[in-house]
């Protein structure tokens, strides 16, 4: 039930969202709710640490026949960073997006996302893990298009596609999976990859599909062209709460695959992500250095960033998986931020384009503040998050032999730099082209709680950096457990 | 112009599946059958009739609204799925209850029946919904 309950939770308020017809008790309902599973995933991480991994079978069917959610560390921390960003994003939206999106459902659309996020960490079996992705994707396609702009239709119609392929070499993927091993929960696989050691080429063309669905989803170096066509489109709450979930979701199920099942045959794919990683990380923040929308240079960091915690899996040494799992927090956290406050100056300016932006910082220097913070935390500069998320990676890299890599890593964070410096000087810095300067109306309206939230993620990114140590001493304890899938095994199918 | 033979088999044919799609619903537990495929039938049922009809009409025999509709079907998931939690099982647990009555004999029932009438109830207003809103859109039969 601990666990049952973070599904449950946004059952009910797409069950209440659907019978009432008020858009102001939607909205308030939202908060309420929000706020809920925020309370409840903070309430898990004593419990984790206490029992380890928690593990619920649905229905009392027990392990490798019924429906079982487990949550081990690394489980719990990607929950509670969820319901962080998600109470933050909701409340952001509140004032935000447009009360014709809030009424057709904006608040319920993103429950939705909610669901299947927590869904998917919890996911015990690859089917479900698939079923929750697709919830997930669903409401993701509707809050893409919602308000039918026309360059939000041709942004949702690139996200809609390469998604939809990326589903379907998914679940082509545990289909061959299904048909070879003839079970689906991820600690039976384990165990059975475990006994057919010697013969897991028969395997692998099943997980290559798996593999590359996870890629798409991820955002990873050849499969990441639908991230940046489609997320400069929606209104910046959505995006925001995009970058900080969607693609994490898919990295996340990664680690957990390539824990559990991927790393029987190491000395495969091990250079299959290393390469990928580093690839995605260069081009990534290359491809990113040439744009000149807010929105979409954001957009390219993703890739960027993400790069950083693939290459991390790749060395795949204790300190490596500790770090990715610290990275793929502080990325979480400082991105969305990012996209906040683009969100912010969308809503003073109407624009993004870095041409005719600037003087933002003398418009509001709270808001610039929190756009410096989040963007050299992603730069990775010193007291905050990205600096020990960066420092752990290239240690690892570095203890586990990887120099090169590690090194190119270091060049990566330096053309970061480039990028949030020039967002910097172009919107904030500048001053405004006078041909562009009255362009647009000046904006009136109260702008408070989203700076409550912007606020929130900014303190949040300061005190990950000042409290590293006990933040990575939790992720390095995940660690352990992502390295030890013999006792994953044996909390979900009972001691042998 | 009204084809009154037309709107008689329209009428019948969806009284038809109504009652099929309740047949289906009630042996999906252990046999082929269930919520989903009940309400897909109990949809085609609609589409016909709304065909001939219009989205209106459909509207009327609805009472509700299709999102209403919705909602309803989720609390009955909703219900199956916790109430075994007060129970102290765990979630979507089956509960039976199993007794003999006066006329209708022994009589088998579950929580299984609620979460699929959940399902039933659910999938026909999504299915109704987006229909009902595809006519208003292109003004069929208006």
């Amino acid at each position: 039930m601990i666990l049952f309950a973070l599904l449950l939770i946004p059952f009910t308020y797409l069950m209440l969202a659907l019978l009432i017809k008020k858009a102001g008790i939607k909205k308030r309902l939202a908060l309420v709710f929000s706020t809920l599973n925020l309370l409840w995933a903070m309430a898990l991480i004593p419990i984790v640490q206490f029992k380890e991994i928690i593990v619920v079978q649905m229905g009392g069917w027990s392990a490798p026949f019924g429906i079982s959610l487990v949550a081990d560390r690394f489980s719990v921390l990607m929950l509670l960073v969820t319901a962080f960003i998600f109470f933050l994003t909701t409340v952001y939206a509140t004032q935000s997006v447009d009360k014709a999106r809030r009424k057709n459902g904006h608040f319920f659309f993103t429950f939705g996302i909610l669901m299947g996020v927590n869904g998917s960490f919890m996911a015990g079996d690859l089917f479900n893990l698939y079923v929750w992705f697709e919830v997930m994707l669903m409401s993701s396609f509707i809050l893409v298009s919602l308000g039918g702009e026309r360059k939000q239709l041709e942004g949702s119609i690139k996200y809609l596609i390469l998604n939809l392929i990326s589903s379907l070499f998914f679940v082509a993927g545990i289909g061959l999976l299904y048909g070879k091993l003839g079970s689906l929960n991820l600690a039976d696989l384990s165990q059975k990859m475990e006994l057919a050691r010697a013969n897991l080429a028969v395997l692998n063309p099943a997980l290559i599909l798996i593999f590359v669905g996870f890629a798409i989803k991820g955002a990873l170096f050849p499969f990441f062209f639908w991230l940046p066509a489609s997320y400069h489109t929606p209104p910046p709450a959505v995006t925001a709460l995009f970058a900080g979930l969607l693609t994490k979701v898919g990295i996340y199920s990664l680690i957990r695959f390539y824990t559990l099942f991927l790393y029987y045959d190491a000395g495969f794919w091990q250079q299959v992500v290393l390469w990928m990683g580093a690839l995605s990380m260069v081009i990534g923040v290359v491809a990113a250095s040439s744009q000149y929308d807010f929105r979409k240079i954001l957009s390219f960091h993703i890739i960027s960033q993400v790069g950083y915690v693939v290459i991390a899996l790749g060395f795949f040494t204790e300190a490596a998986l500790t770090a990715a799992i610290f990275f793929l927090v502080h990325n979480m956290l400082s991105k969305t931020n990012a996209f906040l406050v683009a969100g912010w100056v969308h809503r003073e300016k109407g624009t993004l384009n870095l041409k005719v932006l600037g003087d933002m910082f003398k418009k509001s220097p709270v808001w610039g503040i929190l756009f410096f913070i989040s963007a050299f935390s992603l730069a990775g500069l010193p007291p905050l998050s990205g600096f020990f998320g960066k420092y752990l990676v290239l240690q690892s890299g570095i203890e586990a032999g990887y120099t090169g890599v590690a090194l190119l890593a270091l060049f990566v964070g330096l053309f970061t730099l480039f990028s949030m410096v020039k967002i910097w000087l172009e919107v904030f810095w500048k001053k405004q082209p006078e041909d562009s300067a009255m362009e647009w109306p000046v904006n009136q309206k109260p702008a408070h709680w989203m700076l409550f939230s912007s606020l929130a993620l900014g303190a949040a990114i300061v005190a990950m950096g000042l409290w590293a140590a006990p933040i990575a001493e939790y992720c390095e304890a995940a660690a352990q457990d992502l390295l030890n899938p013999s006792k994953y095994i044996e909390y979900v199918l009972g001691p042998s | 112009m009204n084809n009154i033979i037309l709107e008689k088999i329209a009428l019948l044919f969806l009284r038809g599946m109504a009652i099929m799609s309740v047949f289906l619903l009630l042996r999906g537990h252990n046999s082929p059958g269930g919520g989903f495929i009940g309400a897909i039938v109990l949809a085609i049922g609609f589409i016909f009739y709304s065909m001939i009809f219009g989205s209106e009409r459909i509207e009327r025999i609805l009472y509700f609204n299709t999102r209403i509709w919705m909602g309803i079907g989720l609390g009955l998931v909703l219900v199956a799925a916790v109430w075994p939690v007060f129970l102290g099982l765990d979630p979507l647990t089956g509960l039976w209850y199993t007794g003999n009555w006066p006329l209708l004999g022994e009589i088998h029932l579950g929580t299984p029946l609620i979460f699929d009438t959940g399902i039933f109830i659910g999938v026909a207003g999504l299915i109704l919904s987006v229909i009902i809103t595809i006519m208003e859109v292109l003004k069929w039969n208006t």
